[in-house]
């Protein structure tokens, strides 16, 4: 990745990845839904809101670029302070990878450092997404059980709406 | 007509070459850059490359610095482009992202930094092949202008306008049919000369209905070579003489 020629730019990295996101779409969201089953999705457009913007491209361009995705019936953030997710990855002992650290955008040498104020803007951005969007926050700082129950009270209120399930298998 | 993204800038019939056409690179601020970009737009083998390389050799001469691009040529994507045609397994609406990245990683990185330079950039097509190739696949249109928001409103758009008998006669004499300008993929059937020249005239089509909405200026392509390139010139003197590009002297 060190490779200047190659080196991704914010639009060519958002694009790669609204290219990825609709080739997984077509393949393996679309078809279960229309086959009345339940894609459980880690990560969705809204990383891409998150992460390109605090990246520098522009917010509503972002948005208008992945226009042609299934709008979630059921959205969950796991909201933590960059300190826990620092620490949870500390302690798997990962290195931080480049473009994760925000490394590209040269704000420092340091892939801590550098982890910690692009993160910090993406979740910057995040808190936005919640209101524009009407995410579910999970507090991620609580324990896994705790969280569990809460994933759990969420998908099962959303399931009991028939009307939505509908949607989704028409989509 | 085009359903048009209100920020877009041919929306309300207005361009300025040389701003992006809508939200544009917000981290890539490019007013007052010298250079100029001039854009060669046809039909697949309708004669744009040869018109490029006359005219570069004559701006050559009179001192201007030129930069060239051409479409699936950035560095970071041509492999990439290459190996999805030739696996066939990319729909349209990767397609259209994948043609999007390889322009944005030129414009990027050879059309920008050549503006700020002063640089002539002719451009061997620019967004409109995009837009027209995915007009004529059903991709929709306000998505693919808000899209290419990013790019930059060339100061010329050159528009080689030429009929289909006309462009079968010469794609068969330069080097044939391929499956791609052909429109295999849209699988209208197995003869590739009835499905070249269904979907070039669908293209041809979608190039026209352009013209308006970004100011081309329309060339007749069926007339030899050197009529083409005098007319050009002419366009492009009576541009540059006005301007305030420098030229080495
Ligand atoms: N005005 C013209 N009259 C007749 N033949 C022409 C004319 N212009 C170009 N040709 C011939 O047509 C062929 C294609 O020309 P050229 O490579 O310039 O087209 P192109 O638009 O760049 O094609 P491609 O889409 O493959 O890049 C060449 O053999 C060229 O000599
Ligand atoms: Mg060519």
């Amino acid at each position: 990745m060190g490779k200047k020629k190659n080196a991704l730019t914010p639009t060519t990295f958002s694009l790669l990845h609204a290219t990825d996101f609709a080739d997984r779409l077509l393949y393996n969201i679309v078809p279960p839904l229309k086959a009345g089953m339940i894609v459980l999705a880690e990560r969705y457009a809204y990383t891409a809101f998150a992460r390109d913007v605090a990246r520098g491209v522009d917010r509503r361009w972002v948005r208008d670029l992945y226009s042609f995705a299934v709008r979630p019936d059921l959205a969950l953030y796991f909201r933590v302070p960059i300190d826990v997710s620092l620490d949870r990855l500390m302690a798997r002992r990962v290195k931080l990878k480049f473009y994760e650290a925000g490394l590209d955008m040269g704000w420092s040498q340091n892939a801590q450092e550098s982890f910690r104020i692009f993160q910090g803007k993406v979740l910057d951005e995040y808190d936005r997404l919640v209101e524009e969007f009407g995410l579910s926050v999970v507090d991620a700082s609580l324990a896994i059980t705790d969280q569990q129950q809460m994933v759990r009270n969420l998908v099962s209120r959303q399931l009991e709406r028939p009307t939505l399930v509908e949607t989704a298998v028409n989509q | 007509m085009n359903p048009i993204p209100e920020e877009f800038q041919g929306a309300n019939g207005t361009i300025q070459p040389g701003r992006y056409y809508g939200h544009g690179l917000p981290y890539l601020p490019i007013e007052h850059y010298p250079g100029k970009i001039i854009a060669i737009e046809g039909t697949d083998g309708v004669g744009r490359s040869t018109q490029i390389q006359l005219l570069r050799e004559w701006l050559e001469v009179q001192g201007y610095g030129v930069v060239e691009t051409g479409w699936t040529r950035s560095a970071l994507m041509q492999p990439t482009i290459e190996l999805a045609k030739s696996s066939n397994t990319l729909n349209k609406l990767t397609f259209v992202l994948l043609y999007a990245t390889d322009f944005a990683d030129r414009l990027e990185k050879e059309i920008i930094p050549a503006l700020k330079a002063g640089f002539v950039v002719l451009a061997d097509r620019y967004i409109f092949s995009a837009l027209a190739r995915a007009g004529v696949r059903g991709v929709d249109r306000a998505w693919l202008r808000s899209l290419y928001g990013f790019a930059i409103a060339p100061h010329l758009v050159f528009y080689l306008k030429i009929d289909v008998d006309t462009l079968i006669r010469r794609v068969l004499s330069a080097r044939g049919m391929d499956f791609w300008e052909s429109g295999m993929d849209l699988k209208g059937g197995d003869d590739i000369y009835d499905s070249f020249r269904a979907y070039q005239s669908k293209l041809l089509r979608e190039y026209s209905s352009m013209s308006d909405e970004f100011g081309f200026r329309v060339l007749d392509a069926r007339r030899p070579v050197d009529l083409i390139q005098e007319d050009l010139r002419r366009h492009v003197q009576a541009f540059l003489s006005s301007s305030d590009i420098s030229v080495d002297v």
